[in-house]
């Protein structure tokens, strides 16, 4: 009777629960991936692998979130940074929010962390995170369909800031 | 801030607070700079490990295709795609990372050049894969073998690593002449400091050192002035006591020269015979009772009236020529007659005897004293 009446394990969150939650935020968004664990791997997974397994990287985490946060009307960029003797990190800036999501936040009460617009900005704050030094850090696309990381603008930390490919972000209102 | 020392300590103390800005406004400066020459060492370590994998990357492109052109199984054709994936990132990040050097440009865009060439292979020998053509794709590899992409990959990536290995060491010792440079700014500054604090100590020590002394001679000086003050007010006490035993002596004279006086008085009062003191003009100064008793004259009416109003002498001045009177006050010397008459109040003559005596001060006559007896009648 006692294992009859004991609940069983928590059914695990689909992603047509996170495209359906008209409710979704950011901050909603990430509260859904505390109790996730981190196990890296070369290849993004297919979002439903990683939401059954309960474990990723910040690459998987970084896409799921872009492509269910587009469907809810926002406007996320993929970010992958890249720092001294680290495997590149991946974020995803949410312009409406002005922060972007990180796995490795998922399990604080501030799991979204506020961030200017710019790649470098952005790179600099992940660093801190990380207490290190970034070198570089790129903009890139990804689809689950394509299952193809695409990078876009790429921005230096030792070149001038005047002379970075992303100096004028756009605003969220031009994004849309 | 009148007290020069500490104008000295103030202005020292001053030196020292802009040295200290100095040092940290050049300690500052050098991290920061330090810091940009940590970016540019990592960045050119990021750079030598990117064209590290870009190698990699073409290589692995290459027998990605040339597996899939000998399986031609889907997964290979998966995996070909995600060479190409990679060597196109590698070749974005390689192109970001060496943006700032124009020397590298020429071969980064030969890469570039490359990797579309492979793209092109690749999408050119899966499409023949697709149709069915493997003559055409035995073409394409061979002619690409011929084209020697692989070796010239290889010697345009050797040719950048090792112009970054020199970026490398030269910024490498850049940055640790920067440390050099901060650890000799602070490492002066904080030993110019010392110097100054050293300085101010010292000064701080001496000046101590003089207001100990000058302490010392003011408690000097004023146990001097103690010791003036003790001797001066002993002396004083001594004084002061010398004068109340003075007092009391004189206080003592005095009290028994009033009583001297009140004796002399009483006696004078006391005796019958009538008694005139005279000044040397013979002008009546004082009297005993004994006058008012017999002539019934009041004393204030007697003071300052000539003795020869009240007296008359019974020779009546027939002894010799002049007054005899004045003439004894004159010499000095005692005058007696045998009779002599004082009128009382109501103009009756009473018989007397006269008797005339010098008052002296200090051999000079300056009076006389004049006593008259009365004579009984018969």
């Amino acid at each position: 009777m006692a294992i009859l009446l004991a609940p069983g394990p928590a059914s695990a969150l689909t992603l047509r629960e996170l495209l359906d939650d008209k409710a979704l935020t950011p901050k909603r968004f990430a509260s859904h991936f505390a109790e996730f664990d981190y196990e890296f791997g070369a290849d993004v997974l297919p979002a439903d692998v990683f939401l059954t397994r309960r474990k990723g990287d910040c690459d998987d985490y970084a896409v799921l979130a872009g492509h269910v946060l587009r469907h809810h009307g926002q406007t996320p960029r993929l970010i992958h940074v890249r720092m001294v003797g680290r495997v590149a990190h991946a974020v995803c800036y949410v312009t409406e929010a002005k922060a972007y999501l990180d796995y490795n936040n998922r399990k604080y009460a501030i799991n979204v962390e506020r961030s200017g617009a710019s790649l470098r900005q952005i790179a600099t704050q992940v660093a801190e995170s990380f207490k290190a030094n970034w070198t570089s850090v790129s903009e890139f696309t990804y689809t689950y369909e394509e299952d193809r990381k695409r990078f876009g603008v790429t921005v230096v930390k030792t070149d001038s800031p005047a002379s970075d490919p992303d100096r004028n972000p756009p605003s969220a209102k031009a994004a849309r | 801030m009148k007290d020069p020392i500490i104008r000295r300590i103030v202005a020292l103390f001053a030196a020292v607070a802009a040295v200290l800005i100095v040092v940290a406004v050049v300690a500052l400066r050098n991290v920061a700079r330090a810091t940009a020459g940590s970016d540019w060492v990592n960045q050119t370590h990021a750079a030598i490990l990117e064209l590290g994998s870009l190698r990699g990357a073409f290589l692995a492109s290459d027998a990605a295709l040339r597996t899939l052109v000998v399986s031609g199984v889907e997964q290979d054709e998966a995996a070909c795609r995600e060479t190409m994936a990679d060597l196109s990132e590698n070749l974005e990040v390689v192109r970001a990372l060496l943006r700032s050097d124009a020397a590298a440009a020429p071969a980064v865009e030969r890469l570039d050049a490359l990797a579309a060439g492979r793209a092109k292979l690749t999408r050119d020998a899966v499409a023949a894969r697709r149709g069915g053509r493997p003559d055409e794709i035995r073409a394409l590899l061979l002619a690409d073998t011929a084209a020697g992409v692989t070796a010239e990959v290889r010697r345009i990536v050797e040719k950048l690593k090792t112009e970054q290995m020199a970026l490398l060491a030269a910024r490498d010792s850049q940055a640790y002449l920067q440390a050099q440079t901060t650890r000799w700014t602070v490492g002066t500054g904080v030993a110019f400091n010392f110097i100054l604090l050293g300085l101010a100590g010292w000064l701080v020590w001496d000046d101590v050192r003089a207001r100990r002394r000058a302490a010392a001679v003011l408690r000097e000086a004023n146990d001097q002035l103690e010791t003036k003050v003790r001797e001066r007010t002993a002396e004083l006490a001594k004084a002061n006591d010398v004068l109340r035993a003075e007092n009391l002596e004189r206080a003592w004279g005095t009290q028994a020269l009033e009583h001297q006086l009140r004796y002399n008085e009483l006696i004078v009062n006391s005796i019958t015979d009538l008694v005139f003191v005279l000044t040397k003009a013979q002008n009546i100064s004082r009297i005993n009772p004994a006058v008012t008793h017999v002539t019934g004259f009041e004393t204030k009416e007697l003071v300052n009236r000539p003795l020869q109003e009240l007296v008359r002498l019974g020779s009546g001045g027939r002894a010799g020529p002049g007054d005899p009177l004045a003439q004894a006050l004159r010499e000095g010397r005692d005058y007696r007659e045998a009779e002599a008459f004082v009128k009382d109040r109501n103009g009756r003559e009473v018989a007397v005897s006269f008797m005339l005596f010098p008052l002296r001060d200090r051999d000079r006559v300056v009076g006389g004293v004049v006593i008259l007896r009365t004579l009984s009648v018969a």
